[in-house]
């Protein structure tokens, strides 16, 4: 796979504020084309290594790689090809929609005001509107829309359902995606909230405590794991590095393995893991630095 | 960006213009009526010329019914740092406070030419604005400067150049605290309290030491001390005392006790001084140090601002905000 295939690379990244480290060791390569969630605690890092991503931040050690080029260079080239959109989805409040619109047609080279007045148009969002008036999901998506008509080919998004309320958030994810199979545009964005996430997304990036512990194409990630289910055992299964979680009840022993390193055992059973279980298993994982489990094409 | 920077910040921008216009129109109605007290320009009446009958005159109706507004304007010198302030504070700090640098910064203009374009637009209107207005002040102050001198508080600190210095420091230091402490109104607060800070100790302490003060000493005339000719009123007098044959200064104590000597000798103080060979002395700046010294402490306060967006430009090029 050549650099231009992927849509972010980073290698031994890390951000480290006055208070300490936010982002340690991060080291990732995320294919283009298709969504990618980033998916963790809150505190966890996910935006700071978002920031990272768009050039919002310098890193503090690594570097990041995106679409092929350095970020930190920040040329008007660069800058154009990838889109951000922050948490709590900010617009300057008293300029009207339309102004907006205009901001980002001063500030982008590529800027498609005719595919953003249409996507707002169908949404019923007036222009005329002052942004600090409308509500919290037509405020996310004008600034979707603003986003998308950068024509970026890497879309960043900071926890963007994360305040909305479930129909904004239906309908502002109906959007997302709907730009995602007009093609063209990779999509990276962070949330806390696990499910919903497998209908939506390709490629999946745990992070926790500033580290990133699992990731890979969800489908592979699926396939790799699964959950075995037998007789209590006292043996010390935890250490077994194929073992990502023993769970030991009364009389059963549940074990999260990554496939193949453990032979089922008689009295064994394998079942599949759902994603949430995965992420989860993966969460509650004491925090290593070697801990990074990668999987698919990043292997 | 011209737009964007228009319509970010019009609000303070004209409500900035409308304050210095209507200041601006108050002071031409009153300002051509205070000119009209001086056929031929007070320039005329400036220096000696002011001690002949018809200047004397003009000057006390001068002082009789604008001498209020000379008073009210001694406040002035806070406008400039209201411009300033007013104008650097939201400048990072909105953004900032409201998280649109985020969306600021991810557009296609680099942030250091956001930042340039936006630093070079809002300090112009700021020189332009207090340019505007200490224009206008410095002419409408002209009869009072004929009178009084510029070297005082009431018209040094509003006239010339120093206020556009004032102004470019109120912006540096506002800028810089607005991206420090991240909110609009603390930024404004810091840079008035900064500039209150620095003036006094400018004012009082730096000024008088711009250059070296000139110093006078005359023995006492019999005839009494009538001010002498030099320094003029239109110097920046320093200090003023008594020495004696020698040239050594005189405290005010020992002044006082020669004082009480003359009249328990019951003789005329002067003849009395005279005779002991006192002299006077006057440690002062001439009238024309006026613009050597306004050059010098514009100077000062616009190298502190530039220092301050000098950070400013630095935690932005090194992404610490």
């Amino acid at each position: 796979m050549t650099a231009t295939e992927f849509a972010l690379r980073t290698d031994g990244l890390g951000k480290r504020y006055r208070r300490g480290w936010a982002l340690r060791d991060c080291t990732l390569a995320l294919p283009a084309g298709g969504v990618i969630a980033l998916v963790g605690p809150n505190g966890a890092g996910k935006t700071t290594l978002l920031r990272l991503v768009v050039g919002l931040l310098a890193p503090s050690t690594g570097t990041v790689e995106v679409l092929g080029h350095d970020v930190t260079a920040s040329t008007p080239q660069t800058l154009s090809r990838v889109g951000f959109l922050a948490q709590d989805h900010p617009l300057y409040k008293r300029f009207t929609v339309a102004e907006m619109l205009r901001f980002g047609r001063a500030c982008n080279l590529r800027f498609d005001q005719g595919l953003a007045e249409r996507r707002l148009a169908k949404l019923g969002i007036p222009l005329d509107r002052r942004a600090g008036t409308l509500s919290g999901g037509q405020q996310a998506q004008v600034a979707l829309a603003l986003a998308l008509a950068k024509r970026p080919d890497l879309l960043v998004l900071d926890e963007p359902v994360a305040s909305l309320d479930p129909l904004a958030r239906h309908e502002f994810l109906q959007v997302l995606m709907g730009a995602v199979a007009e093609g063209g545009v990779t999509v990276l964005f962070s949330s806390h909230v696990v499910h919903e996430l497998e209908r939506v997304c390709d490629h999946l990036v745990v992070l926790n405590h500033g580290r990133v512990t699992l990731t890979g194409d969800i489908d592979t990630l699926l396939a790799e794991h699964r959950l075995l289910v037998g007789p209590r055992t006292a043996t010390d299964l935890d250490q077994a590095s194929a073992v990502v979680e023993a769970v030991h009840s009364d009389r059963h022993t549940t074990l999260l393995v990554r496939d193949g390193a453990i032979p089922a055992a008689p009295g064994w059973q394998a079942q599949p893991v759902a994603l949430e279980d995965l992420v989860l298993a993966y969460l509650r994982r004491p925090s290593e630095p070697s801990a990074a489990v990668t999987s698919g094409v990043a292997a | 960006m011209t737009w964007l920077i228009w319509r970010q910040h019009r609000t303070e921008v004209c409500v900035l213009g409308l304050l210095v216009g209507m200041f601006g129109i108050a002071l031409l109605v009153l300002g051509t009526q205070a000119h009209d007290l001086f056929p031929g320009g007070p320039a005329r009446c400036a220096g000696d010329a002011g001690v002949n009958e018809a200047c004397a005159a003009s000057f006390r109706r001068l002082d009789e019914e604008y001498g209020f507004v000379e008073n009210l304007l001694a406040g002035f010198y806070l406008v400039p740092v209201v411009i300033g302030a007013f104008l650097g504070a939201p400048l990072l700090a909105r953004e900032l406070e409201d998280g649109t640098w985020q969306l600021a910064w991810t557009q296609a203009v680099p942030r250091m030419r956001w930042l340039a374009a936006k630093l070079a637009a809002l300090a112009a209107v700021t020189v332009t604005l207090t340019g505007m207005f200490t224009a206008l002040l410095t002419w409408f102050r002209q009869p009072f400067d004929a009178w009084e001198g510029r070297f005082q508080y009431d018209a040094f600190d509003l006239e010339g150049l120093v206020p556009v210095a004032y102004a470019l420091f109120a912006f540096g230091v506002a800028t810089a605290a607005g991206a420090i402490l991240r909110r609009s109104l603390p930024a404004f607060g810091v840079a008035f309290g900064a500039f209150l800070a620095t003036r006094m100790p400018v004012a009082l302490l730096a000024r008088p030491a711009y250059a070296l003060p000139l110093t006078t000493m005359e023995p006492i005339p019999v005839g009494g001390s009538k001010d002498q000719e030099a320094p003029s009123f239109a110097d920046w007098m320093i200090e003023r005392g008594y020495a004696d044959a020698t040239g050594r200064r005189l405290s005010w104590t020992e002044y006082y006790e020669l004082e009480a000597a003359a009249n328990r000798a019951g003789a005329n103080l002067n003849q009395f001084l005279h005779a002991r060979g006192i002299q006077q002395f006057k440690v002062y700046h001439p009238a024309d140090r006026f613009w050597t010294f306004q050059l010098i402490e514009a100077a000062l306060f616009v190298a502190v601002a530039a220092v301050l967006i000098g950070v400013v430009v630095w935690r932005v090029r090194r992404r610490m905000i």
